[in-house]
């Protein structure tokens, strides 16, 4: 069941009315009747799954209440290691066992040992990274004692299983969720009416620039080598918009669902294509994950403390290891390690908190160097997801290599029938939307609200892509 | 909450407003397209006068040269839609019968279309903007299974197939941009593909005993006295599974079996269709058969 579906605009209503007028005596019957729905929404993909969520779910909170009751360290570690090893287990067996055993086969086969893997024939269950992600940092902060194990396992699962954020994040704390589903939610319209907002903007990003994008996207990156410059530059181009409007269009549908709700998740993503260094980037882009990475790797790593090597060993391994966590391909950690290239200068003139202010701009130099510094940030962030797009490092090596040989900047037709320009001037004015609205959460809220919502509406309906349905990209991580 | 719902309420008349508005002028703009494909042009024409009229899917599309006819004095279109089936076939036989057309003759291209009743929804979709204008439309749909969400639904149809009916095609309609399915009096030559898909499976497929827009056209044709000439037409050699022609005769003797009469692969480019240069032969061979008396 996908945010953008019929079936989902049919679930949310009745989830809802249920929610607000038959289960909302008290926090408890509210927790419950959403445990019954995210357990359902999940069910839809493919309900033999549950089973893994629940365990997943059980296996934190027992191992939580353990941790908290050990009387020895020894106890509490062991209680500790063991989640640890159980949830990173199943991510591993889901999702990056076949690479390792292809790839280890890859290996003994160029040594000239011959080899052949053993494949397990499964398929990756929907949302394991995401709330596998949420189980470790519950428990990790309860051996570190940063919060008090939930004895309540309603409220528990409840955190790790709520539907809005299921299959795709945001990545949630215990520390910002938790507090929220113990307290019965009393309607609030404000809080409501945002959530509609944001809805409306996270299906616009998805069905009109993300999905439209993709099948301009796709047919530039499947038909590479048969491509001039221009059209490559805008397929990457257009693959960066794609995966932006594709997930943040997704957190934003996630953040307005819960929000109806009366529950706020953790902003995921804040205009990162606006920003004016990579690292900048980085503090706007999953921002769910890069804190995550940052709060639960980085810094017990050591993070910037230490010597030059153990910052740049520390910042390649969160970017490799973030590369890695999208999927068991080559290419996702070829995108951290690029990524972690392009954060190098910036540590290493420690001016990686340079950009950390609003963008203001005026009439003056300054603003053109800020200009300057947004564009250059997203070409090389573009560079970076020909890596993230292509099926191969060396598809998307000879991808960069063709834009530059290649030198033919004329308009090409594309194998879907379309003229490969034909979709700028769409992204333009979005860019524009967002730009004017880069202080706010979305765009729609505020002044004429009913007129932007009309608005967004009509994009939805009349340029939106439907007929060549797409689910969102994330759902595979 | 009463706010709220109020709010909401307001959001979804906004959307049905939305959703109205762009449903009449997506029509209206449909109802005035006659350069871009073979559908609309049918629906928005008057009476016509042909010798002959081929339909079916691309393997009429591109095995029909109607020149050749034109060569013979018989004034023919070639209106064979790629991707079609028999169901859409029927419903571009039934709108120029409601149009008046007089028709002599009508070869429908009859062999692997036989194995389906549905309808194809690429180019199915093709009639929909015009499903309130034409009840002949509307009848040929009601028993789809999403009939009501397309008629009754405003604008759902425009937003289901999209990319057939949407909003790139009525800006295309609106600048009055032609495509290539009208020329060659709908005649889609093809050329030899040096990757071409010179093998076919079609052992799983099995005609239906009665398709049920086959005996439509037929009874069309017989009820207007219109010469009725179905064909099986050429396949490559490499095809598995080549009795599926004898079950075709079999179960449908009247249909003619010109499967045989190009066979080497130099003459397709891909397995089930043929170049131009094999339309040719072919064409030749059925106005030998058919025409030259």
């Amino acid at each position: 069941m996908f945010f953008n579906s019929i079936a989902f605009a049919i679930f949310l209503p009745i989830v809802f009315f249920l929610y607000w007028f038959v289960f909302n005596k008290n926090k408890s019957t509210q927790n419950a009747l959403l445990i019954v729905a995210s357990y359902y929404f999940y069910s839809c993909w493919d309900w033999r799954f549950l089973f893994l969520l629940v365990f997943s779910t059980f296996l934190d909170y027992y191992t939580g209440i353990q941790i908290e009751k050990g009387k020895s360290a020894r106890s509490r570690k062991f209680w500790f290691w063991l989640s640890i090893i159980v949830n990173l287990g199943f991510l591993g067996i889901f999702k990056y066992y076949n690479f390792f055993a292809s790839s280890f086969s890859d290996l003994l086969n160029s040594a000239g040992i011959k080899a052949s893997p053993i494949l397990l024939n499964v398929i990756l269950p929907v949302g394991i990274s995401f709330y596998t992600f949420h189980g470790l940092s519950y428990v990790i902060d309860i051996y570190y004692k940063r919060i008090k194990a939930e004895y309540n396992f309603i409220d528990y699962s409840l955190f790790v299983s709520y539907f809005p954020l299921l299959v795709a994040g945001p990545i949630e704390r215990a520390t910002h969720l938790l507090p929220q589903v113990k307290v019965k939610r009393e309607f609030d319209f404000e809080k409501a009416k945002e959530g509609i907002c944001q809805i409306i903007w996270g299906l616009v990003k998805k069905v009109v620039i993300a999905d439209t994008c993709a099948t301009y996207a796709n047919a530039i990156f499947d038909n590479y080598t048969a491509m001039n410059s221009f059209s490559l530059i805008l397929g990457a181009i257009y693959f960066a918009f794609q995966i932006y409007g594709d997930f943040s269009g997704y957190s934003d549908i996630a953040l307005g669902v819960s929000k109806l709700f009366g529950l706020d998740l953790l902003r995921n993503f804040n205009y990162p294509y606006f920003s004016r260094d990579i690292a900048e980037f980085w503090r706007r882009w999953h921002i769910s994950l890069s804190s995550w990475f940052r709060d639960y790797l980085y810094i017990p790593l050591g993070g910037s403390k230490g010597g030059i090597w153990m910052k740049i060993r520390n910042t390649f391994i969160i970017f490799v290891v973030s590369g890695f966590w999208h999927g068991a391909n080559w290419t996702y950690i070829a995108w951290g390690f690029i990524n972690a290239l392009y954060f190098l200068p910036l540590l290493l003139s420690n001016s990686n908190r340079n950009n950390i202010d609003e963008i203001h701009l005026k009439v003056n130099f300054d603003s053109v160097k800020v200009i300057i510094s947004i564009f250059s940030t997203f070409l090389i962030t573009c560079v970076a997801w020909v890596f993230f797009r292509a099926k191969t490092i060396s598809d998307a090596i000879l991808y960069l290599k063709r834009i530059v040989t290649d030198r033919n900047f004329g308009f090409q037709y594309l194998e879907n029938e379309r003229y490969n320009y034909e979709l700028l001037l769409m992204i333009g004015v979005f860019v524009l939307v967002e730009w004017n609205n880069r202080t706010k959460v979305e765009p729609l809220s505020g002044k004429r609200n009913l007129l932007k919502i009309a608005l967004a509406i009509l994009a939805i309906i009349a340029f939106g892509t439907f007929s060549d349905y797409k689910e969102f990209i994330y759902f595979q991580f | 909450m009463k706010h709220f719902l109020i709010y909401t309420v307001k959001i979804i008349v906004v959307a049905l407003l939305i959703a109205v508005a762009l449903d009449g002028l997506y029509t209206v703009i449909f109802m005035q397209s006659e350069n871009r494909g073979k559908v609309e042009t049918v629906f928005n024409s008057k009476a016509q006068k042909y010798d002959v009229v081929i339909l079916g899917s691309s393997r009429a599309n591109n095995h029909f040269v109607s020149q050749m006819f034109e060569d013979k004095g018989l004034k023919t279109f070639n209106y064979g839609i790629s991707g079609g089936h028999l169901f859409e076939a029927s419903l571009v036989l039934k709108l120029m019968i409601e149009r008046k057309y007089e028709i002599k003759n009508v070869i429908l291209e009859a062999d692997l279309n036989l194995s389906n009743d549905q309808e194809s929804d690429g180019v199915s979709a093709k009639f929909l903007p015009y499903i309130h204008n034409s009840e002949i439309i509307k009848e040929h749909f009601s028993n789809q299974k999403n009939f009501n969400e397309l008629y009754y639904i405003p604008f759902y149809r425009y937003i289901k197939y999209d990319s057939k009916i949407g909003f790139r095609e009525v800006v295309k309609i609106e600048s009055k941009e032609k495509t290539n399915a009208l020329d060659n009096l709908g005649f889609y030559p093809l050329e030899k593909h040096k990757n071409g898909n010179m093998k076919n499976n079609i052992v799983n497929l099995k005609p239906l005993k009665h398709n049920k827009y086959y005996e439509e056209i037929k009874n069309i044709c017989k009820a207007n006295k219109i010469n009725f000439i179905p064909v099986m037409t050429p396949m490559c050699e490499n095809v598995v599974g080549m009795n599926y022609f004898d079950k075709v005769k079999k179960q449908y003797p009247e249909i003619y079996n010109y499967e045989n009469v190009v066979i080497e692969n130099k003459y397709f480019s891909s397995c089930g269709h043929m170049t131009n240069e094999g339309a040719r032969i072919f064409t030749a061979r059925i106005i030998k058969d058919f025409f030259d008396k």
